[in-house]
């Protein structure tokens, strides 16, 4: 697997950067080299036995992977390429609703951020050959684009991803319950939502998938502001979603939230984890990377 | 409290910007759209009564701050720190105050009326006489004592009209003039009553006294004696002796008997020499010491030396008819005219133009730089000069020497045959021709120069109009200009009878001696005479003597009802109060407290509003 990405320079990572980018197939590639190029070792190394092309060495490739009898006939590095005994079948899933176009104190919402971070994937995904598949929802499926390898597909769903729009109120568990039933074969579903609904029907929904044979990994995109919670000053709290309004001191609530919130997310590491799903929680202030790492480690466990 | 400008505090109104916003919002929490609200839970905004006092103190730091901008933009100062802050003591420094113990006196008042002022008032110090000299412009009261080492009594004569305006002078808005004098009656002699503002106080510190005077008021030669009139101004009878000093060699003495208040003529027994300077003096150990001695000059007229700087080289030099002209009204026996080329006038010393009383310039021709600098030298130092237009004149050399702003450009010109007319009969020039002043007209000018009369004074014109005579002052000399020929190339002037006396007249009024007084006052002397009693010779070779103002040994005083009668009150000096208050503003720059106050006070409002918050 990759190392860690301690040292890398992850300025076309930052969603500062990100932000400033146009279309979403230029923030998608954007993150995938770069992230790629600070890896030391490719990601490429063949997830399957049967030999498929060679191809030029680039820096990064592992040396075993070097074909040292072309080198002997040729005097040039050739890596073998192995084609894949299965292609896999991934599902981006990704939350619009009205909690997801927050946007505190970072540089972008949380659906933008979830946006380009599902574009990140898809790129990374066409790149390995895997069919991409995208599901946007809120309280309902609002697009649905099935899951496909073709070369023009990726432009598809980097498209439709460019043109997301933000829902209304969301429930996570109906989708997830939809695909469960929809799905066929192995598939790797990623879940992109803020997971701010009650947590007992999204975990239901999410063991669903899972117990279909369905990898699933969920992104929970949260904001600094949610995260830290750093208002001053007496203030109406209104809810994006539900329109609920909550006055109060945040000096005087602002223990009891992040307690609470702690509890959330603990409450869904330890359901998820103990389901066999990957549960990483972002911060929207924060490069991509950590996100794609975590992506190419559930994908690494599938070969 | 005034303001310099009021309409700025109009602004004053933003005021109700801040109480406006707070009216609106006091009891309004701020909506914060949010996500996890139900994570949330409701609590009671705490401590509101906390929070209302903050924002009290926020709203008063916002008014304070606007209030302080718009005050500082209207300007404020305190009026009163200014025009009635000023003290002027104008001190008599008049021969007057020399009688014993009256200026030590005078010394006393002055310092007690600088001890007077009040905290922050300025002080200022004159010393007058006949013209008021500021010895401590306002300022502290340390600065005026230390001016005082200077102070001493002068030999001028008392006049109180140059102290009082020059006090005025110093501070148009107002103050208090504290005027320190023996208010001797002849102060106010030939005078009008001075109006004095009505923002303006004035004090008089009497220190003066009975004391006696005895003066020499004039001493006369007759042709076998000297008469000396003898002023006894005191109270008691005047028996002493009348001398007579003949360059410092006693020559005669009479004793004198003259009853107080009268003036008694003295005959001095002494043949009078034909020359030399003799000083009449008395002893008056009781009065005043300027008017014991009075001089008297025995010389005769000086005669004018005469230079004449005449183009040289071959055929006939210049200046020829000048010459004869000159020599002609000169019976002494000894030539008083010299003729020198030009060139052989840049070989003289630099004083070497000092012997004489005019220079006579036909020519600018072998004149160098020095020799021209050098007669701006003399005709500044009092020197004449009379310049004739002439081929070999170079004007813009000669502005050049002298400085002449515009430059003298002249357009030598021949448009017809010219007469010259006398502009003034009256003029010193033309007076001694009298009814024989219309003989000019029968000269024929044909040539002449058209010179504009800027800077100067025209003495005789050209029937056309054109400036034939000018005349111009220049430093303590003076410049006679003819814009024609005076050796018949340009006209037949000098074959006329008229040519001698205008020649003559031309150049001794050119060289001052046409007014020459031999008496002076100290006020009235010429330069390089004076300021004291004495005798004096001036660079033109003139011998003056100068002596105390008689009127000045009167020991009639003022009563201060008297003196107060000759000052007129006059309205406040309202056209004058914008500039007061100005200078008092820009003296206090009270606004700029006011812009740092208000930049405390936002910083004190954003530190009560961030650690309150």
């Amino acid at each position: 697997m990759a190392e860690s990405t301690g040292a890398r320079d992850l300025t076309f990572l930052d969603p500062a950067v990100l932000a400033r980018l146009g279309t979403m197939e230029l923030k998608a590639r954007t993150v995938v080299e770069g992230f790629l190029a600070g890896l030391h070792r490719s990601p490429y190394k063949g997830f399957s036995v049967e030999f498929a092309e060679y191809r030029q060495y680039i820096p990064g490739d592992d040396l075993s992977m070097l074909d040292w009898k072309v080198y002997a006939r040729s005097d040039r590095h050739y890596v073998r390429k192995s084609e894949e005994e299965t292609n896999v079948e991934c599902h981006l899933l990704v939350d619009l609703s009205a909690s997801m176009g927050y946007r505190g104190s970072a540089p972008m919402s949380k659906l933008d951020y979830g946006s380009v971070l599902a574009a990140s994937l898809a790129f990374l995904m066409h790149r390995q050959r895997d069919a991409t598949g995208l599901i946007t929802f809120d309280e309902r499926i609002a697009f649905r684009l099935p899951a496909s390898a073709r070369p023009g597909h990726l432009q598809t769903v980097l498209l439709a991803l460019g043109r997301i729009e933000q829902g209304t109120r969301s429930d996570v568990a109906r989708p997830l319950h939809q695909l469960a039933e929809a799905l066929v074969k192995r598939s790797l579903v990623v879940l992109i939502s803020d997971l701010l609904d009650d947590p007992e029907p999204i975990v239901k929904g999410l063991k669903h998938l899972k117990f279909r044979g369905t990898d699933v990994i969920v992104f929970q995109v949260l904001d600094p502001n949610e995260l830290t919670f750093p208002f001053r000053g007496p203030a109406r709290f209104r809810d994006l979603e539900s329109q609920q309004e909550i006055t109060a001191e945040p000096s005087e609530i602002r223990a009891t939230y992040l307690r609470d919130l702690a509890g959330l997310t603990l409450h869904y590491d330890r359901a998820l984890r103990g389901a066999g799903i990957d549960y990483v929680q972002l911060d929207t202030s924060q490069p991509l990377d950590f996100a794609l790492l975590a992506y190419l480690a559930a994908r690494s466990r599938r070969k | 409290m005034s303001f310099l400008y009021p309409a700025f505090l109009i602004a004053g109104v933003a005021i109700a910007v801040p109480i406006v916003l707070h009216l609106l919002r006091r009891e309004v929490a701020p909506e914060v759209p949010f996500t996890a609200v139900r994570l949330l839970r409701r609590s009671p905004v705490p401590r509101r009564d906390r929070r209302r006092l903050r924002d009290l103190l926020l709203l008063a730091a916002r008014v304070l701050a606007l209030a302080l901008l718009a005050a500082a933009f209207a300007r404020p100062y305190v009026p009163s720190a200014a025009g009635a802050g000023l003290r002027v003591v104008a001190v008599d420094r008049s021969f007057s105050m020399s009688a014993p113990g009256r200026f030590e006196r005078a010394l006393e008042a002055t310092r007690a009326a600088i001890a007077e002022a009040g905290a922050g008032e300025r002080v200022a110090v004159i010393a007058f006489d006949e013209r008021a000299d500021v010895l401590a412009e306002p300022g502290s009261a340390a600065d005026a004592r230390h001016a005082l080492q200077a102070l001493a009594p002068g030999f001028g004569a008392t006049r109180y009209r140059p102290g009082i305006e020059a006090a005025l002078n110093l501070s148009p808005g107002g103050g208090r003039l504290v005027l320190v004098s023996d208010l001797t009656r002849t102060g106010w002699e030939d005078d009008q009553p001075v109006t004095v503002p009505a923002d303006w106080a004035i004090d008089f510190r009497d220190v003066g006294d009975e004391a006696g005077n005895v003066a020499v008021a004039a001493v006369r030669r007759e042709p076998d004696r000297l008469v000396a009139a003898i002023r006894n101004a005191g109270h008691a009878v005047f028996d002493g002796e009348v001398r007579a000093d003949l360059e410092g060699r006693r020559v005669g003495q009479v004793r004198a008997r003259v009853d107080p208040g009268a003036t008694a003529d003295v005959v001095v027994p002494v043949g009078v020499p034909a020359a030399g300077v003799l000083a009449v003096s008395i002893d008056d150990g009781g009065g005043f010491a300027a008017d014991n001695t009075r001089y008297l000059a025995l010389d005769p007229a000086a005669r004018t030396r005469v230079l004449i700087v005449m183009a040289g080289g071959p055929g006939r030099p210049s200046g020829f008819f000048l010459a004869r002209a000159l020599e002609a009204a000169d019976e002494a026996p000894e030539p008083a005219v010299v003729s020198m080329a030009g060139a052989e006038v840049s070989k003289l010393p630099p004083s070497g133009l000092a012997d004489y009383g005019a220079v006579a310039l036909l020519s600018t021709r072998g004149l160098d730089r020095p020799a021209r600098e050098a007669l701006g030298t003399f005709v500044r130092h009092g020197g004449g000069l009379f310049v004739a237009a002439a081929p070999d004149v170079e004007a813009a050399l000669l502005s050049d020497a002298l400085g002449w702003e515009p430059a003298l450009a002249p357009a030598a010109t021949a448009d017809g045959v010219l007469a010259l007319a006398a502009t003034d009969l009256r003029h010193p020039i033309f007076e001694p021709f009298g009814a024989l002043a219309a003989n000019l007209g029968q000269v024929r000018f044909e040539r002449v120069w058209r010179v504009q009369d800027g800077g100067w004074d025209v003495a005789a014109r050209f029937d056309d109009g054109t400036p034939a005579l000018l005349e111009r002052e220049e430093g303590s000399g003076r410049v006679v200009l003819f814009a024609s020929d005076v050796d018949r190339r340009w006209n037949d002037f000098p074959l006329h009878p008229s040519f001698v006396p205008f020649a003559v007249e031309s150049i001794r009024y050119a060289s001052g001696a046409v007014h020459a007084e031999t008496e002076y006052t100290p006020a009235t002397a010429p330069s390089g005479a004076g300021p004291h009693p004495g005798v004096f010779r001036l660079a033109s070779g003139r011998l003056v003597t100068v002596n105390a103002d008689a009127r000045e040994s009167s020991t009639t005083r003022m009563t201060p009802a008297e003196f107060q009668e000759m000052i007129r009150p006059g309205a406040a000096t309202a056209a004058a109060a914008a500039p007061q208050a100005r200078e008092a503003e820009a003296a206090q720059s009270y606004w700029r407290y006011g812009l740092l106050l208000m930049l405390a006070v936002l910083v004190g409002e954003s530190i009560v509003g961030r650690s309150w918050s």
